[in-house]
């Protein structure tokens, strides 16, 4: 069986989803639905206790099979992030965390410095920890070295839905992790997210793309649909790309030719 | 009289917002508006996020020739006291807001900012995010504020031509051009997470004042990286005192201006409050806009009782919390009370004094 292992947990889907930006709770959890998958992050700082409609929370724990992975978004510091895991573990009863520090509200890039250290002490602490990055190689082996069950890098601006801008750094990331690499943010069409899979990600993050779609429950089933193409791809092995063709005269035909 | 900073008068900087702000702009609202609500729906989802004033006090000690709070008005003056500010802030959570706007005149005795503190933190005990819009401060002042819970101020220039703004503003600490347009930087300074720029439109010429905030929100942009920034667009309302504006936007300026900003600042909060029309409020969500004011009370509390005292303004779009509400469900558009947890408050990491000696030459 082809799962993807975060820590002690397993899972048959490979597809996360994101649970902000949707029109109303009712669409998304017929997306989440839709979309098979077993995973979900939603923020902290949606989490409404006065069970008010905009809560994201109580409606998500409704749906069973649903592991729920509560994200840090809103934290511009290590320590206010580790402040959040402990409240959001407290709220939703998951393990999991997914560290977002982004110290500027408007571009949301994650800060590597403070996400390093906020996810150091969070793993020591016991948590499944998933830390939002850029496309850093040698960050994804450091947060991996610490203890986190996978590294999310993105794979363009978060919201921007240009796809898979950091390829060439998500391709060495993939290589040499020891972890699930996520692809999280930038992903707008199936296509991308199947891309991603036969890059060999092992699993990918979409939340935009489903959201704003004219119809977000289709685009959800059409992003799952492409997650199990891209995996079955790489599964398969795909064939590799030849750049040329052979040529006719071997440059090597000197090698071993009688004297 | 000391002279403007050189980022406020750099036209560089907004050269692509004055193309589409110029009246010979080949771009027509149409396609602006299409663009405007595509970068919107990317970046911010099918959502608005909600917040509500919460007027503290009218006392006043400036002259602004354009307020109904001004210290020339005859306008009876009060501010809540400490268990009427509790009452409004629950009558608040009863409709559901947990992102509260304080607001105060300019610094009297009646309401310094040792009364304003006091505000700010029995506020964040019971909301999950508050703002302050009330005078200029020293940098330890508002470092103690974000201390207390308060992680944004709201600080309008009113207007960046200095001429209009010398003679709007008759007397007080607010006649000062300089200082109040370096404000927001002192708030980020004290560690405030949020600053809240915006003109008052109706004031002075409305495109120059929109490229100059738009150099504002660049230069505190590149000076203070981890910035949150906000624009309002307010339009001049009718008020006690009765001004007329003397360069009133009219609806398509307005919604140009809106269309432009998001577009050449694509992240950035844009804010539109209940001094606009509900029909010209329902019509903005999703096209640019981010962030609405709800339910809105501008006399001084409101929100405890069914008081009918003239406010600083008066609302246009006075719809209750559940009718806009259903407004923007209507729409196909969340209306998010909560987006913020006040786990996150606190004074923001301290801009490094390299960073805050560097002239920007850029």
């Amino acid at each position: 069986m082809d799962l993807l292992q975060l820590g002690s947990y397993s899972f048959t889907s490979r597809l996360i989803l994101g649970t902000g930006k949707f029109s109303n709770a009712r669409v998304m959890l017929e997306a989440v639905r839709a979309s098979g998958t077993q995973l979900v992050t939603v923020a902290l700082r949606r989490f409404n206790r006065e069970q008010l409609e905009d809560d994201l929370f109580g409606p998500l724990k409704e749906i069973q099979g649903i592991t729920l992975m509560p994200n840090t978004s809103g934290a511009s510091t290590a320590a206010e992030a580790v402040r959040a895991a402990h409240i959001a573990r407290e709220l939703s009863g998951s393990p999991f965390i997914k560290v977002e520090i982004h110290p500027n509200p408007q571009h949301l890039m994650p800060d590597p410095i403070e996400t390093y250290e906020a996810a150091r002490i969070l793993a020591k602490e016991g948590f499944l920890v998933m830390p939002y990055i850029s496309a850093d190689p040698v960050l994804a082996k450091r947060l991996e070295e610490v203890g986190c069950v996978s590294v999310m890098p993105l794979g363009s601006a978060i919201g921007s839905g240009q796809g898979l801008a950091t390829a060439g750094m998500l391709n060495i990331i993939i290589r040499e992790s020891g972890i699930p690499v996520i692809v999280d943010a930038g992903l707008r069409s199936p296509s991308e997210a199947a891309a991603a899979m036969e890059m060999g990600c092992g699993a990918v993050l979409v939340n935009s793309a489903v959201a704003v779609a004219s119809d977000p429950p289709k685009m959800a089933e059409a992003f799952a649909g492409a997650v199990i193409a891209g995996r079955t791809g790489f599964n398969a092995g795909l064939m590799q790309k030849s750049g040329s063709a052979v040529a006719t005269s071997p440059l090597t035909s000197f090698l071993g030719a009688k004297a | 009289m000391s002279s403007a900073p050189e980022w406020l008068t750099d036209e560089r900087e907004s050269a692509a917002l004055a193309a589409m702000l110029s009246p010979s702009s080949p771009l027509s609202l149409e396609s602006l508006a299409e663009e405007s609500k595509a970068i919107t729906l990317r970046r911010f989802g099918r959502t608005i996020s909600l917040y509500a004033p919460l007027y503290l006090s009218n006392h006043c000690s400036s002259g602004c020739i354009y307020c109904g709070f001004a210290s020339d008005r005859t306008t009876l003056r009060r501010r809540l006291e400490e268990d009427e500010i509790e009452r409004e802030l629950l009558a608040m959570k009863k409709l559901g807001i947990s992102d509260i706007l304080l607001l105060t005149g300019e610094r009297t005795k009646r309401a310094d900012f040792d009364y304003l503190r006091r505000a700010v933190e029995i506020a964040a005990r019971s909301t999950q995010r508050v703002s302050v819009e009330a005078f200029p401060m020293t940098v330890a002042e508002y470092h103690a504020l974000a201390e207390c819970g308060c992680t944004g101020i709201t600080i309008y220039q009113e207007t960046y031509n200095r001429e209009r703004y010398e003679a709007l503003h008759r007397w007080g600490p607010k006649k000062d051009f300089l200082d109040r347009l370096e404000t927001p930087a002192r708030a980020l300074d004290g560690g405030i997470k949020t600053v809240g720029l915006g003109v008052l439109l109706g004031l002075s010429e409305p495109v120059e004042d929109a490229l100059m905030l738009y150099r504002h929100v660049r230069h505190l942009s590149k000076t203070y990286w981890r910035a949150g920034i906000s624009v309002s667009f307010p339009r001049m309302r009718p008020q006690t005192g009765g001004y007329e504006p003397p360069f009133p936007v009219d609806d398509h300026l307005l919604a140009r201006m809106i269309f432009a900003y998001r577009i050449a600042l694509p992240d950035v909060e844009l804010v539109l409050s209940t001094r606009e029309s509900a029909a010209y409020r329902d019509g903005m969500a999703g096209l640019g806009i981010t962030r609405m004011s709800i339910a809105s009370r501008t006399t001084v509390g409101g929100y405890d009782d069914n008081s009918t005292e003239k406010g600083q303004f008066d609302v246009s779009d006075d719809r209750s919390a559940e009718e806009f509400c259903a407004a923007l469900r209507a729409k196909d558009i969340e209306p998010v009370f909560k987006n913020w947890e006040p786990v996150f408050n606190g004074p923001s990491s301290e801009q490094s004094a390299e960073m805050k000696g560097k002239k920007l030459h850029v």
